[in-house]
């Protein structure tokens, strides 16, 4: 394969054409149309992102009942434990029926009853939802192509070019093998790469970090690292969730064990489930199952005639098959945990900017890097419905940054940048012989998937999952490859592994327990020396931590006396 | 999901070419033959049985079938029960 140099330049350069990075390009594109934005996308933008994989609910506040105050309370006491930038999260609130009115205006169908209201499905006190199709992000692409977005699809983000701490462009390599390699000269860069899932759950495959070990390689600040350890009760077989499954827990004596952790319906899992699951395993009282009452919610519809998949969209299509499928080879609700990460670390202020000058991070890469949430993982971040709009609220409030900051012409870069940055990104291909990504994907997955390595954590069982992430980091630096489709497994494991080390660092610093993290070894929230965030950061190739404080004096919801 | 043994059926003479289970294909599974018009699935051990390429198909073209034995969730089960 003949590598072919391409220079292009651009006002602002997206990565990612996940729902974050097409709203970003699209906010951007209505209020300044002159400005030159590019988004480059490893997959198909539209396409490649979470938003088509999902339950296909946005959440929805019902202001006309509760304030944003009301809602932030809640959450701040409930989900985020004190730990999360309140004035981030009280204006996501604020934004909700904005950022709707946006998404229909570029042509996403959100459903309204007969009265021009949106129709709501209500889920508690304080929050409800609204179903949509599944082609909100295929609608928002055909938007950016009308306003002149430039899109080049199947092209990875492989580094930045950065100088005096300030973005001056990008490299990135097409992952099919037509050998080309692409220079990107611009003004501004915007990180919408999702999450990091360890490439575990089906329908989280696009989440691997990219972006945010491509941040940290490029100087920028992580905060809440150790926040990345989403995990969900999936059937034992067919390995498909089972969202609220943490409800109707039971052991195999029949007791009913929800009730072990909680006494009250919550929004969604909490990491006690997990834990919960663990010690009934080790007190020999597994395999653990769900029970529905009448009616069986989530339960097998009763037998039909098959459905006719063919008049279906593709929403219904895609729910319909996965259901076909787990019924297919789960004969019964036995349940496991099942790792799903989220790990989302980026560290932004409240416009969404990194610690990078010129350098935004939205949607999922930043989620509890922008400090929102406090103590929980990434979307669904105990909080149903909050993943699309989250990632809609920062490609928002980026764009608003964006549009109104002054552009100058950046460094042009050099010759001798350009060239180390293509033998980094095609060092797998050009190795004689190497270590195949797989093996390093795998050790990891090893580190991160048992629930009592990262999710109920303690010291000694850290240093057990560390053994893995240890040997993995002993590879990572002669990985072969050989074709583009390898080479991106390749830069993806490299990423997958700065991940759970990340994960660990941060983790074994934490020593108290908090809304979703949770210590064997430190059972009780501490707010008299844990009130802060644990920022990692790259120096000189080394890993280092410090803790800053959570200005709680300043927030509007205090701790409680 | 790596090491996976998932299959995939796919009907030629049922499909029509639109590329849409190639651009669906979210981990670069299926790849594009331009000369014969058809998607190619070229890297059969990274699928994650997502059903996307098979819920776009409007032609009914392909078919996914997944082994979910062969995805190892790593939780040890086995040491707990
Ligand atoms: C199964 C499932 C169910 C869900 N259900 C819901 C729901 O019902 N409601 C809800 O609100 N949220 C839901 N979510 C969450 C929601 O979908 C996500 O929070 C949201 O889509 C994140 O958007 P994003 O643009 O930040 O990231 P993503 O959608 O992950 O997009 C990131 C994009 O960046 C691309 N990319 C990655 N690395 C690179 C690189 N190096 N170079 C270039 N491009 C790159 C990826 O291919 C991808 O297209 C669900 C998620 C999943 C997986
Ligand atoms: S979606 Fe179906 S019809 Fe279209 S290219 Fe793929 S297999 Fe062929
Ligand atoms: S099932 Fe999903 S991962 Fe597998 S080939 Fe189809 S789109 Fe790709």
């Amino acid at each position: 394969m003949e590598i072919k140099k391409n220079v292009l330049s651009c006002d602002v350069l997206i990565a990612g054409g996940g729902v974050g990075g097409l709203t970003c390009a699209i906010e951007l594109k209505e209020q300044n149309p002159a400005l030159d934005v590019m988004i480059i996308e490893k997959q198909f933008a539209g396409f490649g992102g979470k938003a088509n994989k999902g339950g296909g609910v946005l959440q929805y506040f019902q202001l006309d009942k509760i304030t944003p105050l009301d809602f932030l309370r809640f959450h701040v006491n409930e989900i985020g434990c004190f730990l999360g930038d309140q004035n981030v999260m009280l204006k996501y609130v604020e934004m909700n029926h904005g950022m709707l009115d946006k998404l229909s205006s570029w042509g996403v169908s959100v459903p309204k009853n007969p009265d021009g209201s949106y129709n709501v499905m209500p889920t508690g006190p304080f929050t409800a939802m609204i179903r949509v199709e599944l082609d909100i992000t295929l609608r928002m692409r055909q938007r950016c192509e009308k306003l002149g977005v430039r899109i080049l699809d199947k092209t990875a983000l492989s580094g930045f070019y950065v100088k005096d701490g300030r973005i001056r462009g990008a490299s990135a390599y097409s992952i099919l093998d037509d050998g080309n390699f692409y220079t990107i000269s611009a003004k501004k860069a915007v990180l919408a790469t999702g999450s990091q899932n360890y490439r575990f759950g089906s329908m989280w495959g696009s989440g691997r970090g990219d972006g945010i070990a491509i941040a940290y390689r490029a100087g920028a600040e992580m905060r809440n690292a150790e926040f990345g350890n989403f995990s969900q009760l999936v059937r034992y077989k067919s390995h498909h969730e089972v969202v609220f499954g943490e409800n109707n827990m039971y052991n195999a004596k029949g007791e009913f064990i929800t009730k072990n952790f909680t006494d009250h319906r919550q929004t969604d899992i909490p990491s006690t489930a997990i834990r919960e699951w663990y010690v009934q395993m080790m007190a020999g009282n597994g395999p653990v199952h769900l029970e529905f009452g009448p009616p069986p919610g989530g339960a097998a519809p009763e037998k039909k005639d098959p459905p006719d998949l063919s008049k279906m969209s593709y929403g219904d299509k895609f729910r319909t098959l996965n259901w076909m499928d787990s019924q297919s080879v789960d004969t019964d609700f036995e349940v496991v945990p099942s790792l799903i990460g989220e790990q989302s670390c980026i560290r932004t202020d409240g416009n969404m900017r990194t610690t990078v000058e010129g350098l935004y991070a939205i949607g999922d890469c930043s989620y509890c890097g922008s400090g929102a949430p406090g103590a929980v993982p990434a979307p669904p971040g105990r909080n149903r419905g909050s993943g699309i709009l989250n990632a809609v609220f920062a490609g928002i409030v980026a764009a608003d940054d964006l549009a109104a900051a002054e552009y100058r012409d950046p460094e042009p870069i050099a010759e001798t940048e350009i060239n180390e940055s293509l033998d980094y990104t095609y060092a797998p291909l050009f190795r004689d012989e190497g270590y195949d990504p797989k093996e390093v994907i795998r050790l990891v997955q090893e580190a991160m998937a048992p629930s009592e390595y990262s999710v109920y954590m303690r010291e000694d069982r850290m240093d057990e999952a560390m053994k893995f992430v240890d040997k993995a980091a002993a590879m990572v630096d002669d990985l072969k490859a050989s074709d583009m489709h390898g080479v991106l497994s390749c830069h993806e494991a490299e990423y997958i592994l700065l991940s759970a080390q990340m994960h660990y660092f941060a983790s074994r610093m934490r020593k108290e327990s908090r809304g979703w993290f949770l210590r064997e070894d430190y059972p009780e929230t501490d707010n008299k020396n844990w009130l802060k965030w644990i920022i990692v950061k790259n120096v000189n190739g080394q890993m280092t931590a410090e803790t800053e404080d959570v200005p709680i004096e300043s927030y509007p919801v205090k701790l409680p006396e | 999901m790596i090491g996976t043994n998932h299959r995939i059926e796919f009907d030629p003479e049922k499909c029509v070419g639109c590329q849409m289970c190639y651009k669906a294909c979210f981990v670069d599974v299926i790849r594009w033959d331009e000369a014969a018009r058809r998607p190619i699935f070229k890297y059969v051990e990274d699928c994650e049985h997502c059903f996307c390429c098979m819920s776009v198909c409007r032609r009914d073209a392909i078919r996914v079938i997944p082994d979910h034995e062969s995805e190892h969730l790593l939780q040890h089960f086995d040491r707990y029960r």
